[in-house]
């Protein structure tokens, strides 16, 4: 039997899905002020500064190129194929991105692994600072995108859905939500006014978006009165904006913490006590004024660090740097991404909770392939679960063969 | 009008009167100076209100010899004294209409919303990020505030604070005109006092150059973190990368000798970091010398860890460098690199 080298085949996969699907290329708006820019499989190099009046020519350079990856710009140009300083830079989109890295998940000791690129030592879970055996810093990461690092990726996506909606008043009409086809989420804004935004401006967007400098005293956590007769007053549950965001978390996270995860913000041991015996009356007193005040021995410093942690769990976990850069390149929607071979999708705003990515960004719907699967953790693909495998030959339906392939877990034996 | 000779209206009207400025009279050129000088003696101009026809056209007049000194001290305090003048001047109307009504003046998205007391106005939050980004109090942060539905709700303390911002922006505007130009004789000469007021004025404050050698213990923590861990090997994300290196070029360590830092990495690229480190100092390329992010974009990115006091004082990695060695100079010896 003839093995065939995965590259080659991937790419192959890769053609045949853009020759198939040329009218699925969707371009962006106004697309001949956009630069973009493809990742190539064999040299894996990144060919930037490219231009098109039309999508037609995009779908016949996808054809010629063949690339693992395709990028456009979140930015407009005048002269999209000039040098970064020629270019004329006319607006950007406002764009989120949301990605399973960027957020601690359990499964991650399951299915994330780290190679040192320097001794070969290798391990499981998040990726250490230093590596134990030679103090190296530099590694090999394979992450996963599995169901549960998915699920908090569209949690995420879900706050900052909310934020963007009541906070900053956009319409689901300017708003985009796709899932990358790896491990995370796109959120895009279009429109004329956020276009003009500067990097200043979008930092302060990020900044409230992550709650960076957050400070509770301005959202109504404060004492009022004189000295014997102070008074402590909090947000409420629906107050807008940041407030009722506060309150919110406040109260979601004095539901269910435990004495150790009170200890962990830093509250001293009577204090926890105190909540712990109290949390009855705690609960009630969202009925009225909130818990700011309603047990004693618990002061304005100790509600501020709670409703630190509140304010947390309600901010949306964003990667800071993409929403910063009005340069950026971005993945192009109803492409396939180079390490699953999954593509990249639209996820319809009002149903983002029924959406199911491992079922909607599935490419390749028809045929098998034989492969060497060297270490693959379980997976879901459709209605399917597979593995785990460990040194196994297996034949798998394209999709699912095409996911290890990219990833470097299997090699093939044989197409069907 | 007289009150904000900045807003198009007033422009207008100016315009219509159709002055030229070999004929203006000496009562409006002697205003135009007196509010240059108080720019950059008080560093507010006063809020008298001569004539109207004098107030009015004083100011254009004012902004004309401003931009003819091409000097941006000058274009820069001044744009301040005259939003500021406008600051107390909105702060003391009692007609909230009036305040709209200059708001207006600048195409804000602004309304009366006196549902939420202490709040009196709601701003579409894409006019309050151009203002409110250049103020650094906490207080201003887009997070630190009360937003619905695209809106900011501010006092009218805020809304006048950030409509001071807005006429010194626009002034800067109208300032930047490159170069020097001639004016009549008459006028030039008042420019000329007014420069030379200003460079008495500035007396001490000369440009702050940073000494040759490099002092290591000056480094803010950021920069002394990333500079230690590189020198042991540990990889820096980009950003921080960015500003270790722009900070190193700005505080005058060579080329080469950055480039040298970069070598201990298990990655190292010689070609790659030379000419990366030569993009930054402004070697290559577009031919502009990149200095280090602010404080806030580091905190924003994650390279801002820890801070000490002098760290709350500055707003700029190179700006805590300065202090931090004015502070180091009185006592020696210390490290250089």
């Amino acid at each position: 039997m003839k093995t065939i080298e995965t590259k080659t085949f991937v790419r192959n996969k890769f053609l045949e899905y853009y020759e198939k699907h040329p009218s699925s290329i969707q371009p962006p708006t106004q697309i001949e002020k956009r630069e973009f820019g493809f990742l190539l499989f064999k040299e894996r190099v990144m060919i930037r500064h490219k231009g098109f009046k039309n999508v037609d020519d995009l779908a016949k350079t996808l054809k010629t190129l063949v690339p693992s990856d395709v990028y456009y710009s979140s930015a407009y140009y005048e002269k999209p194929e000039e040098e970064m300083g020629e270019k004329g830079w006319l607006g950007a989109d406002l764009i989120f991105d949301i990605d399973a890295d960027h957020i601690r998940t359990p499964c991650a000791k399951i299915h994330d692994k780290w190679t040192c690129s320097n001794c070969g030592t290798a391990g499981k879970g998040v990726v250490p600072e230093k590596c134990p055996a030679c103090g190296e810093q530099r590694f090999d990461e394979k992450t996963w995108p599995c169901e549960v690092c998915l699920e908090s990726a569209k949690a995420e996506t879900v706050k900052l859905l909310d934020m963007l909606t009541r906070d900053f008043g956009f319409s689901s009409k300017e708003m985009s939500v796709s899932f990358s086809g790896h491990r995370g989420y796109h959120l895009h804004v279009e429109s004329r006014e956020v276009q003009a935004l500067d990097s200043m401006a979008r930092k302060e967007i990020v900044d409230y978006i992550v709650g960076i400098g957050l400070e509770t005293s301005f959202h109504g956590l404060e004492e009022r009165g004189q000295k014997k007769s102070r008074v402590l007053f909090g947000p409420g549950l629906d107050d807008s904006g940041w407030r009722g965001r506060i309150a919110r978390g406040t109260y979601e996270f004095l539901l269910t913490a435990t004495s150790e995860e009170l200890g962990e913000i830093g509250l001293k041991k009577k204090v926890v006590d105190t909540l712990i015996q109290h949390k009855e009356t705690i609960l009630e007193s969202w009925k009225e004024k909130g818990p700011w005040g309603a047990v004693k021995d618990v002061g304005v410093e100790s509600w501020r660090k709670i409703a630190q942690r509140g304010a947390e769990m309600r901010s949306a976990k964003i990667d800071t740097v993409v929403t910063t850069d009005i340069h950026r390149l971005i993945r192009l929607i109803n492409t396939l991404h180079g390490k699953t071979g999954l593509k990249k999708i639209e996820v319809p705003i009002t149903d983002i909770e029924q959406f199911d990515p491992l079922k909607s960004a599935v490419a390749f719907k028809e045929g098998t392939v034989k492969v060497l699967i060297s270490d693959a953790p379980e997976f879901r693909l459709e209605d399917q679960t597979y593995g785990p495998y460990k040194n196994r030959e297996v034949e798998l339906p394209t999709a699912a063969a095409l996911i290890l392939l990219c990833k470097g877990m299997a090699e093939v034996k044989e197409e069907k | 009008m007289a009150k904000y000779p900045f807003t198009n209206e007033a422009a207008e009207h100016v315009r219509e009167l159709d002055l030229k400025i070999e004929d203006m009279s000496e009562p409006i050129l002697t205003r135009a100076e007196q509010r240059i000088e108080e720019a950059l003696l008080y560093a507010e101009v006063s809020t008298q209100l001569p004539k109207d026809e004098i107030e009015i056209a004083s100011f254009p007049v004012a902004v004309m010899m401003v931009a003819s000194t091409a000097d941006t001290l000058i274009k820069g305090r001044y744009a301040l004294a005259e939003a500021k003048r406008a600051y107390k001047l909105l702060n003391e109307e009692q007609d909230k209409n009036k305040i709209l009504e200059i708001a207006g003046a600048f195409n804000w998205k602004i309304r009366l919303a006196d549902k939420r007391p202490p709040y009196e106005f709601a701003l579409s939050f894409m006019d309050y990020l151009k203002n409110a980004t250049r103020l650094q109090a906490k207080e201003w942060k887009l997070v630190n505030r009360v937003v619905a539905n695209g809106e900011v709700y501010l006092t009218k303390d805020d809304t006048t604070r950030l409509l001071e911002e807005e006429v010194r922006r626009h002034i800067e505007k109208k300032l930047d005109v490159k170069g020097k130009f001639a004016l009549p004789e008459n006028v030039a000469k008042r420019v000329e006092r007014l420069e030379q007021l200003s460079v008495k004025h500035r007396g001490k404050i000369q440009f702050e150059e940073l000494p040759e050698g490099i002092v290591i213990s000056a480094f803010p923590p950021c920069i002394k973190d990333m500079y230690n861990g590189l020198s042991s090997g540990h990889h820096l994300s980009h950003i921080g990368r960015f500003a270790l290196t722009s900070f190193l070029i700005n505080a005058g360590m060579t080329t080469e000798n950055v480039v040298n830092l970069y070598r201990s990495l298990s990655d190292f690229n010689e070609r790659l970091t030379r000419y990366q480190v030569e993009h930054i100092a402004g070697g290559r390329g577009s031919r502009t010398r990149y200095i280090p992010p602010r404080c806030s974009t580091l905190r924003t990115h994650g390279v801002c860890t820890r801070m000490d006091e002098i760290c709350k004082g500055i707003r700029h990695p190179l700006a805590y460098y300065r202090r931090k060695l004015r502070t180091i100079e009185t006592k020696a010896p210390v490290e250089r690199a």
